[in-house]
């Protein structure tokens, strides 16, 4: 938790992001940077281009013009350069997308072997650590079909991690669990907040926003509203946009 | 396999009534019966133009006929095992660049693939035993039975491994993409491994038509199963009974073959497209 102490330094830096899905524009000049150690959370309406923003990162999205830089990289375009640095953001999907065929020790070390070269023995081992770290050592060789939703959200983050990642990348993590599965996920994502971890995450889960937030940025219609502390976000949204945004989602 | 068929029938058709299930019982009763006056039809037929006569059928008692058979079944494997390995390699090859992202590339396998899933065997045959040899190549009779299957195969499979790529989700690239791995490393590691096991039942039945191919040996005198029976026709004067056997081993190959894809459909465990293990070609 020393973050602060190193001082301000964007791990990720978005300026004048522009992109189109055909005619709909889906991101309208967006700026944004997240520090080391910062904890980001997207939030908004569906089709605001919070799930865009975040893809556009590591370049499963790709933007029309502006600019990203990681870590004071410019992000490429492709290649082995665009390869290296997607193996330094990791990125955990809605629908976990762990390799089917794999078991789920594999899952977590397949990126090492085959894109950091890691030896075998020692990738296992550092899986296995992974494994227990986030509660699914026990299944290690099971493959994904025989996870439950949580348990495979788990593992995909696991996975993520085993590649020693600068930031990490959360695409709507719990939007396709089971509500009893939601918090066995938000859990790990607290500890990763806490270890330090550089975190930008999309989410309809306003309780972790509130807590684990260092900033809420708010998007509508492909814009950034407003953005801020996150208890000041909560109790005094300053855009017209965001209250109604936070009183049409108010607890029942 | 019950199971699954009846669920699946639960899925197309409605439990039948009393109605129905009295129209179903009449229904099969006189399909049995003219099935049975079908066959024995065919069997007095066959009394009447005496092709029931020893002499038509006695020499199926001899090693030496067995032995020829074999000798001829042994060339069928031999073709078609050879064209169904070549088949896939090219099938794999081609799918990859039809799928390419290079237009032109993509646009020449396109028309690479249709023109081979499109045009007769038999007619490519002929070109690799009338057409090439006039150009000074020569090959033996195997290979220019062999190749030219193998490339309609292949042209059939290439659609196939198509429609098994384009079945796996799209997250599972971008995982591997996010981990940093490169297109082709993503292709092989993770999309071809699971493409392949969602087709595997598709190209064991496409070995049932490559099998079924090499019955054109004739034309390059490769002495498959069916030449060599040609020759046993012309030796005994025994067609009908001889084209009678040899069709029965076909049968029981390609039936063979068809149930091992069922069989390694449900082991493989793998949500499978295509051809259901229901109907096998």
């Amino acid at each position: 938790m020393s973050n602060e102490a190193q001082g301000m330094r964007p791990i990720i830096e978005l300026s004048h992001v522009e992109k189109h899905f055909g005619k709909l524009h889906v991101l309208k000049d967006i700026n944004l940077s997240v520090q080391k150690g910062e904890v980001v959370v997207l939030i908004g309406p569906s089709g605001s281009g919070k799930s865009t923003l975040c893809r556009t990162i590591n370049r499963l999205e790709t933007i029309d013009s502006g600019s990203i830089r990681i870590d004071g990289e410019l992000l490429p375009e492709e290649g082995k350069e665009l390869a290296k640095l997607r193996s330094e953001v990791g990125m955990v999907f809605q629908s976990f997308n762990l390799f089917a065929h794999k078991t789920i020790l594999q899952n977590v070390t397949m990126g090492p072997i085959e894109v950091l070269h890691t030896p075998k023995a020692q990738a296992e081992a550092e899986a296995m650590e992974l494994l227990r770290r986030v509660g699914v050592a026990e299944q290690a060789n099971k493959v994904p079909a025989q996870l439950s939703g949580g348990q495979q959200q788990r593992v995909a983050i696991a996975r993520s991690l085993a590649m020693h990642p600068k930031a990490m990348l959360f695409d709507e993590p719990t939007s396709a669990l089971d509500p009893e599965m939601i918090n066995e996920v938000l859990d790990v994502m607290v500890e990763l907040a806490q270890e330090g971890m550089t975190m930008v995450v999309v989410t309809h889960e306003m309780r972790f926003a509130r807590s684990v937030a260092n900033r809420v940025v708010f998007m509508a219609d492909g814009t950034i509203i407003e953005q801020g502390d996150p208890d000041e976000f909560f109790d005094n949204p300053q855009s017209n946009r965001a209250k109604e945004f936070l009183n049409s989602i108010k607890g029942h | 396999m019950s199971a699954n068929v009846i669920s699946m029938r639960d899925a197309l058709y409605e439990e039948p009534g009393p109605k129905t299930r009295r129209r179903i019982l009449v229904g099969t009763i006189v399909a049995s019966i003219a099935v049975a006056a079908l066959f024995v039809f065919i069997a007095w037929r066959f009394y009447v133009t005496g092709q029931l006569s020893p002499k038509y059928w006695s020499f199926f008692t001899k090693v030496s006929t067995w032995r020829y058979l074999g000798q001829g079944l042994l060339g069928t494997f031999q073709v078609a095992l050879t064209a169904g390995a070549i088949s896939l390699v090219l099938g794999v090859l081609f799918m990859l660049g039809r799928i390419s992202r290079n237009k032109v590339g993509s646009a020449i396998f396109r028309v690479v693939v249709n023109f081979f899933r499109g045009i007769p065997s038999l007619l490519l045959i002929y070109f690799f035993f009338l057409v090439i040899p006039s150009y000074g190549i020569k090959m033996p009779a195997f290979w220019m039975l062999a190749l030219p299957i193998s490339l309609t195969a292949s042209g059939v499979l290439a659609e196939v491994f198509r429609a098994g790529v384009n079945a796996v989700p799209k997250g599972q690239r971008e995982a591997a993409l996010s981990l940093g791995m490169s297109e082709g490393k993503v292709m092989r590691k993770i999309i071809l491994p699971q493409a392949i096991r969602f087709v595997i039942p598709s190209l064991i039945s496409q070995l049932v038509v490559v099998v079924k191919d090499t019955t054109v040996a004739y034309v390059v005198s490769f002495p498959d199963m069916l030449q060599n029976a040609r020759v046993l026709i012309t030796n005994y004067d025994a067609l009908v009974s001889t084209y009678f056997v040899v069709a029965i081993i076909y049968i029981l190959i390609n039936y063979a073959i068809n149930q091992a894809s069922v069989a390694v459909a449900r082991r493989s465990g793998a949500k499978v497209i295509a051809r259901t293990e229901e109907e096998p070609i």
